[in-house]
């Protein structure tokens, strides 16, 4: 295709810049110099795409490599999807435009189940055979990394590698093998099987599952020597560990447009329900130090007037006052404005809390996740009622009217009393204030609380446990609703077909393949986005492959069942997700990383948290 | 940059600025800024050959000179920065602009009968969101086809500025032909035609 024509179809579709490429800090290359050419899709839109610092990471770190060209791709939307098949455009690189198809690498960053459909309809619209086994040589590799790998097992058999945990170090391993394979003649076969014995490597295909006849998983055995169990790997020194100078820049407005800087990994709270909680541990720190100096490079080589950092929970990071002390004096000089997260700052200096008061706040958030302490202490959140109400109050006394709380419906042993917390919790905050004297005055207070519907997922405390009916759930809303009084809370619950099918996929097993096949087939895609997620096809592609949904996502999974996800190790133990599920049903908290370390087994890095002074 | 519209223009100048490291007056107040202007947004899809963009520089030792090439220096290849001078015209007095029409194919009877028209009435979105009867054949201060480029001199500018997408728009309509075409805005001139600086 011409570019004139190209060009001319472009403009044909909304916002054209998610195609386009050239942007500020895009990566060209020769291609006569290059030895392996890697796509990396995203398989959502350009706008969220583009917002994801894993994938901009690992973009940075390909391209520092010579023999290396990484290229983004993102899914088409419905628009130019239409364009592109009317037109035979197969699905490109948008940095040379070239068709994926004739890469070495095709690779996915899979961060939610809802993105598989999109992962099926890039493959097509690249012109390439889903499955893996209808790929031979001639075909490019599609690999895959991302959270979702814990247990990707519904996409086993259109993936040819996964990798498990962080992709810094293994995917490199994995291009110079490649590199050496196809020097003495490419055998996809050999390559899998040598693949598979670098560690946190996992060849689906090499991996049988056996069932029981009532569908319960009877046992997992290895094909060709690969190890019984795949480790996740983490980088252990993140201080050394490689970030990139600057960013892709994008001219289209994104989802988070600005610059990001990563201050550490993992979580030390272990919140039952939060599956990043643990699938990234242990925790690891950067030192201030670095993060300053990554950071002000990063806003330098971008020009992004506005930097945030990024982590699960950076008000537990240690060295948060040497960092924003330091920050604050390049970005204040340079117009950067610092986006901070809601902070704990009961121990800051009085000089950094007036520094800090500069800076624009974003709004007064809370997650309690639950609405009475009970219900926080079965799912280990350590946020008090006193501890919300209190930062209301300073806020409030701040000149701030509104507040977000975030809470979850379906939790396990949750009854009709803590839905009512919810409410009560929500009444509290209109009372106290309008019981303040010194309230902003003439304004009304906005309470606004969002109520999703909780998923059980892999690697959690949670994942024996089944998620709500459909029915259970639509009872329990309305009983929320009632319990709502004043018009000043204005309550939000999601439709949660999706989390229903979330659950599913998150828990399932490789029998899901032929779902998401036929699903695909007709025609979904972009299942996270309303407008397109189609319930009834879904029920009907369940239907046509024999499958009840319900069987993954609710039932009780009892402790000794093998789930489809048992192969893979992402160092929390299986013993520990047991001690803390029975911990939760006895309403016991578990002390942080750092106050106590609980053995989950993350230690066996050498690295991180579990070997800081307590 | 065809695929870059005028909000995505002003983003993009923002960064710039700040990775050339100009020393441009920043807007005061709470949301302080670069300020930049761009003398004429530029629509989605069309291409500029000669645009005007003003700005501050407060270090009065930066010389203009510098500052092309600093812009250069981080800009990308189709973002290209000419030449810098110290503002002559107001921005008011820009009053016209020229566009080279490239026709993918030519129907030049239809074209030249269109402009040869005393009168092109068609129907222009008011503000409100209505629509209201407009005589565009004043605003066209010159139209002139030579093979498959159509020149057009159009009244640009905050009163009375024409899009060309409107003057084409006008001729599918009332000639009753469709053709495919690119936009290159080519210069942009003051009231004397002469081009602004
Ligand atoms: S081993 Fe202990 S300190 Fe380390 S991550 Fe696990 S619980 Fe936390």
């Amino acid at each position: 295709m011409n570019e004139k024509e190209f060009e001319r179809l472009l403009l044909s579709v909304q916002k054209p810049g998610r195609y386009s490429g050239g942007e500020i800090n895009s990566v060209i290359k020769d291609k006569s110099k290059i030895d392996v050419r890697f796509a990396f899709c995203f398989p959502d839109t350009y706008e969220i795409g583009m917002s994801h610092l894993g994938m901009k990471i690992l973009y940075s770190q390909f391209n520092a490599r010579e023999d290396i060209w990484c290229e983004r791709v993102f899914a088409p939307w419905l628009d130019f999807e239409e364009v592109m098949r009317k037109n035979n455009i197969p699905l490109f690189a948008l940095e040379s435009r070239d068709a994926i198809r004739d890469f070495d690498f095709i690779g996915f960053t899979l961060q939610y189940e809802m993105c598989y459909t999109n992962v099926l309809n890039m493959l097509d619209l690249a012109g390439v055979p889903l499955k893996s086994a209808d790929r031979d040589e001639s075909y490019p590799l599609v690999v895959a990394g991302g959270p979702c790998v814990c247990n990707a097992e519904p996409l086993a058999d259109f993936i040819d590698i996964f990798f498990l945990g962080e992709g810094e170090e293994v995917d490199l391993e994995v291009i110079d093998l490649y590199k050496e394979h196809k020097k003495n003649g490419f055998n996809k076969a050999e390559f899998l099987k040598a693949a598979a014995k670098i560690e946190g490597v996992y060849v689906p295909s090499l991996y049988e599952i056996e069932y029981l006849p009532d569908g319960k998983i009877k046992s997992i055995t290895t094909k060709d020597n690969a190890p019984k169990t795949v480790r996740k790997r983490i980088i252990a020194d993140m201080d050394n560990c490689f970030y990139p100078e600057n960013f892709v820049v994008p001219f289209i407005q994104i989802v988070h447009d600005r610059a990001v800087q990563e201050v550490f990994r993992g979580c030390i709270r272990g919140c039952r329900f939060c599956q990043a909680g643990f699938i990234y541990r242990p925790v690891r720190e950067k030192s201030y130090e670095v993060v300053n100096h990554q950071a002000k490079c990063l806003c330098e080589s971008t020009g992004y007037d506005e930097i945030s950092l990024s982590s699960l929970s950076t008000s537990d990071y240690r060295e948060l006052e040497p960092l924003l002390n330091n920050m604050l004096e390049w970005t204040e000089q340079n117009h950067i404005s610092l986006a901070l997260p809601s902070l704990r700052i009961d121990n800051f200096s009085e000089e950094l809390l007036e520094k800090i008061a500069h800076v624009r706040k974003s709004g007064l958030t809370f997650a309690p996740e639950a609405g009475t302490q009970r219900l926080r202490d079965v799912i280990n959140k350590n946020v008090t009622e006193e501890e919300i109400l209190s930062t209301c109050k300073t806020a409030f006394e701040g000149g701030y009217t509104a507040v977000k709380l975030y809470f979850m419906m379906g939790l396990p042993t949750e009854t009709d009393e803590d839905l009512k917390g919810i409410a009560e919790l929500g009444q509290k905050i209109v009372d106290m204030y309008y019981s303040m004297p010194n309230k902003p005055k003439g304004k009304s207070v906005s309470v606004s609380m969002s109520v999703a519907v909780f998923v059980p997922k892999p690697f959690t405390p949670f994942q024996f446990e089944p998620q709500i009916t459909k029915e259970e759930m639509e009872r329990k809303q309305a009983y929320l609703k009632s319990c709502i009084t004043t018009r000043k809370i204005d309550l939000s619950m999601h439709d949660s077909s999706t989390s229903f099918l979330e659950a599913v996929f998150a828990k399932g097993d490789r029998r899901l393949g032929a779902v998401l096949e036929s699903a695909y087939k007709k025609g979904c895609k972009f299942d996270s986005w309303t407008e397109c997620f189609d319930l009834q096809k879904w029920n009907e592609a369940f239907s046509e492959c024999g499958i009840d949904p319900d069987f993954y996502s609710l039932r009780k999974r009892d402790y000794d069942e093998i789930n489809p996800w048992d192969h893979l190790d992402y160092a929390v133990s299986k013993e520990f997700l047991i001690r803390e599920n029975k911990l939760a049903h006895a309403d016991t908290t578990t002390p942080n990383c750092r106050e106590k370390c609980s053995a989950c087994g993350a230690n066996c890095y050498g690295k991180g948290v579990c070997f800081e002074r307590r | 940059m065809k695929f870059v519209s005028h909000l995505d223009m002003n983003r993009f100048m923002t960064r710039l600025v700040n990775k050339a490291k100009i020393p441009i007056w920043f807007t005061e107040g709470f949301n302080q800024h670069a300020y930049f202007n761009f003398a004429v947004p530029l629509s989605l899809g069309f291409e500029g050959q000669y645009e005007i963009l003003d700005l501050r520089i407060i270090d009065p030792a930066y010389s203009n000179e510098q500052l092309v090439a600093d812009l250069n220096k981080e800009s990308i290849p189709d973002i290209e920065f000419v030449k810098a001078n110290e503002p002559v015209l107001k921005m008011k007095e820009i009053a016209f602009a020229e566009f080279k029409i490239i026709f993918e194919e030519v129907f030049a009877e239809k074209i030249e009968r269109f402009f040869a028209r005393e009168q092109i009435i068609t129907q222009k979105t008011t503000k409100k969101g209505g629509t209201k009867d407009i005589d565009i054949a004043p605003l066209i201060k010159k139209a002139e086809l030579s093979g498959n480029e159509l020149t057009l001199i159009l009244t640009a500018g905050n009163e009375n500025n024409l899009n060309p997408t409107l003057v084409l728009s006008t001729l599918f309509e009332l000639e009753q032909f469709k053709a495919e075409y690119s936009v290159v805005r080519t210069m942009i001139y003051d009231k004397k035609m002469q081009p602004f600086i």
